[in-house]
């Protein structure tokens, strides 16, 4: 009943998007958002339906649905449960094009009754509902019924959902991987709200290029949506690398897997995208880069699904594959092509930019910092398909990893931090020479102190060093600026912090996140150049001390849960000396139902310097093998994250009908004079 | 405090820590990588086998386990991170190596992100100067 329902809606929102469609070309001229209504509402509902249909049934464990069987087991915990709904292939299509229906509302409701551009946008956007929800009626059916076992697993399917069903009597379960940690059940709809959310800008530009309406319209009215996609995506990046932290028991958070590649592609083009948008909306420049960027951007989202979804490049996130790669591959070069085409037909209408008055201005440095995120998008791209390009021309096979990103990006990344500092201090059209030595004198200093400072304690890693002295530099251009611009007011310095940063919340949410990035950045060196790797073997009740830390082995203890055992060993975390205890830790190692491989669990304690991060690497009776990481300022790394967060929404807090940023250029005249 | 002194102390100050820095980066005693730092880099080097495209570092998985405590093992013995990369290269294949960049195929994917830095840089200042010249023409005013 439930799979018959399920296949129902999917087919009903499948029809409301090609509604959307034919309606949205019907209506492009006169732009009725009234003649939008009856699909858009109707692809929300059936999307939801669908969506809830699939959360009942797992909670009911129906097991005659095959993703139920072969994806949840009746002891699985609740929330796992409701994670489940999404966590594997085709669930995750159905939480895909339900946000994908969510926003299509959000957008509609923002449209003005006779708007053109906005029926387009729609109409762009329902294009990319039908394939989701095309993909959905076909080879990804989340509701196909099962109808033949092997043990716990479904082993065949059918699609109509009416015919004779079999189930087994408990379901295979979760990936192990998937249920150990509650920060699965949030990692991934962050990065597809991130994901899909950048639909909607994309849609607009689409729109923009067909009605061939140049100029800033379309950047204006998705610049919220941009920006919140972009904080989506950002946050889902920093959870998934704290997710690898606390579970996968390496002390990692980010091993360049083809699928975090696939996270962060789009994150870099976005993230040049906001910036270059700012520059058009300021000054008119960068049209076509900016359309250029936004396919770029959409296309890597696409690509990234096909990536870690079609099975061609093997990854830890691959967690299923199936047939749906070859329609997903078809999709990204419609969708690259299409779109390349529409620009390039356009491109002779897409007006002549006003002159980049000086390289040396703000966005200059936008533009330079455009291109070395772009570069590292293409270097990170170009690494990731490698293995695949080789083997296409030659039949060899390579393997590109973490020693070749390492390399790569970091010189990349470094020169990246020296544009932020340039380019956050620097003013519009001009910065002359006088003005920027005035503006970033002191963080020079302070930065090649701060160099210094980590060469002195023993450093001797150029990347780490100059790592932490370009964060330094950021962190004091901007603060150095901010103090400048408050004291600069005539009222008293506390109602002029808070006015300084209402004037212009858009810059300052930018000034913001830069700080973050310059957060994690110190993290990023400190975590990888300083860090403490010792397994010692440890008797019980006895100590071992590793790096200015103390660790004692208390007791093993054993749990067991409905869905798996735990075996694990108390430890006691205590100073140098062994004397004032910390913290009480209890690593683990998981077995789960079904599963034979324990999954190690570590336990991490967090001080105001370093975390000590305890796995269990083996053991006997007597003693225990112990992995102790210590790892200085990896707290930063979580705080730089939230840090970038809170620049973006300081960003998008910003008043729909701001000024074109005469605020800020009329205040840095004032402070530019200190 | 006069502007110029103000610039007198800015640049002592920056010449004095990038004098720590230079000395201390060239003639400081650089710490050795303990054998688990060792242990840490080739796992993340090498790519597990009969596990789906992760480090041996990475993987929670007990075949992985095994060969970092091979690693442990052959760095306790004395061998050098060549001789153990080798010893993987050989069992398992060159494809088990991370660490591209001792293949020939990887030519290409060391030159091409440099030169793509380059060309781009190239095209922003050839548009930057034929905009400049177009603008001269047009307002025969100097460029900035």
């Amino acid at each position: 009943m439930i799979a018959a329902l399920g296949t129902f809606s999917i087919l009903v929102a499948l029809g409301a998007a090609v509604a959307m469609v034919v309606q949205g070309i019907r209506h492009a001229g006169d732009g009725s958002k009234r003649a939008m209504r009856v699909p858009v509402f109707t692809l929300l509902t059936a999307a939801l339906a669908a969506f809830a249909l699939i959360e009942i049934a797992i909670l009911n464990h129906e097991f005659s649905i095959t993703y139920v069987a072969n994806n949840t087991a009746t002891t699985t915990p609740f929330v796992f449960l409701l994670a489940s709904g999404w966590a594997a292939l085709e669930g995750s299509i159905v939480l895909w094009g339900v946000v994908l229906a969510v926003f299509s509302f959000l957008v509609w409701r923002t449209l003005r009754d006779e708007d053109s551009l906005g029926v387009l946008a729609l109409a762009v956007m329902g294009g990319v509902s039908v394939f989701w929800f095309g993909l959905m009626a076909t080879a990804g059916n989340p509701f196909a019924v099962c109808s033949a076992v092997a043990g716990d697993v479904c082993v065949a399917s059918t699609w109509w959902p009416l015919g004779d069903v079999v189930a087994p009597v408990q379901g295979r379960g979760p990936n192990p991987l998937l249920q150990n940690h509650i920060l699965m059940a949030i990692h991934p709809p962050m990065l597809y709200v991130g994901y899909v959310g950048l639909t909607v800008p994309f849609s607009f530009a689409i729109g923009a290029l067909i009605r061939g309406e140049t100029g800033r319209t379309w950047l204006d009215r998705t610049h919220r949506w941009t920006l919140v996609a972009w904080i989506f995506l950002t946050f889902g990046i920093f959870l998934g690398g704290w997710w690898s932290y606390e579970v996968l028991g390496w002390g990692g958070y980010w091993a360049w897997d083809p699928v975090e590649n696939a996270a962060l592609l789009p994150w870099l083009t976005a993230t040049a995208f906001i910036h270059s948008a700012v520059v058009q909306r300021k000054r008119g420049m960068l049209q076509a880069w900016n359309y250029i960027l936004v396919i770029a951007t959409f296309s890597l989202t696409i690509l990234g699904t096909f990536l870690t979804r079609s099975g061609v490049i093997a990854s830890v996130h691959a967690f299923t594959q199936s047939s749906i790669g070859p329609a997903l591959l078809v999709f990204l070069a419609v969708v690259v092509v299409g779109s390349l085409a529409l620009f390039a037909w356009r491109a002779k209408d897409i007006s002549q930019a006003p002159r980049l008055d000086s390289l040396s201005s703000r966005e200059g440095y936008i533009l330079m910092n455009n291109l070395v995120l772009t570069v590292l998008a293409f270097t990170v791209l170009f690494g990731t398909m490698y293995p695949l390009i080789v083997e296409a021309i030659s039949g060899a096979e390579v393997a590109v990893g973490r020693p070749f990103f390492d390399r790569a990006a970091v010189p990349i990344s470094l020169l990246l931090l020296l544009l932020i500092a340039f380019g956050s201090v620097a003013p519009w059209r001009v910065a002359s020479s006088q003005v920027l030595w005035r503006r970033l004198r002191v963080p020079m200093v302070l930065g090649l102190w701060g160099a210094a400072f980590v060469v002195v304690i023993g450093v001797r890693s150029w990347s780490v060093v100059l790592a932490i002295g370009l964060a330094v530099f950021i962190i004091a251009a901007i603060g150095e600026r901010y103090v400048g611009m408050v004291l600069a007011r005539p009222e008293g310095a506390g109602s002029a912090a808070v006015k300084v940063v209402r004037n212009d919340s858009g810059y300052w949410g930018g000034q913001l996140a830069h700080v973050g990035i310059a957060l994690v950045a110190i993290s990023l060196a400190t975590t990888n150049g300083l860090a403490v790797r010792e397994m010692v073997t440890v008797p019980r009740g006895e100590t071992a001390v590793v790096s200015g830390f103390c660790v004692r082995y208390i007791e093993p203890f054993s749990v067991s849960e409905p869905n798996r055992d735990v075996a694990g060993v108390r430890v006691e975390v205590l100073d140098e000396g062994c004397t004032t205890s910390k913290a009480i830790l209890e690593p683990r190692l998981n077995t789960y139902a079904g599963t034979t491989q324990p999954i190690g669990t570590p336990a991490v304690w967090t001080g105001w310097r370093d975390d000590v991060y305890v796995g269990i690497a083996g053991g006997s009776s007597t003693s225990v093998d112990l992995n102790v990481f210590v790892f200085p300022f990896q707290w930063l790394l979580w705080v730089g994250g939230f840090v970038v967060v809170a620049g973006g929404l300081l960003a998008v807090s910003r008043k729909p009908a701001e000024g074109r940023g005469a605020s800020e250029e009329s205040t840095s005249q004032h402070s530019g004079a200190t | 405090m006069s502007e110029r002194t103000r610039n007198i102390a800015v640049i002592g100050a920056s010449v004095a820590a990038l004098l720590v820095i230079v000395v201390g980066l060239a003639f400081g005693e650089a710490t050795e990588p303990t054998a688990e730092d060792r242990v840490a880099a080739l796992s993340e080097a090498i790519k597990c086998p009969f596990c789906s495209g992760e480090s041996l570092a990475e993987s929670p998985s007990g075949v992985a386990a095994e060969y970092r405590a091979l690693i442990a093992e052959r760095v306790e013995a004395g061998s050098t991170d060549e001789e153990i990369r080798q010893e993987f290269a050989e069992n398992f294949g060159d494809s088990y190596i991370l660490d591209t960049s001792t293949s020939s195929w990887s030519l290409a994917l060391w030159i091409v992100p440099p030169l793509a830095l380059v060309g781009g840089g190239l095209v922003i200042y050839v548009m930057r100067r034929s905009a400049g010249r177009r603008d001269d023409e047009h307002a025969g005013a100097p460029s900035g």
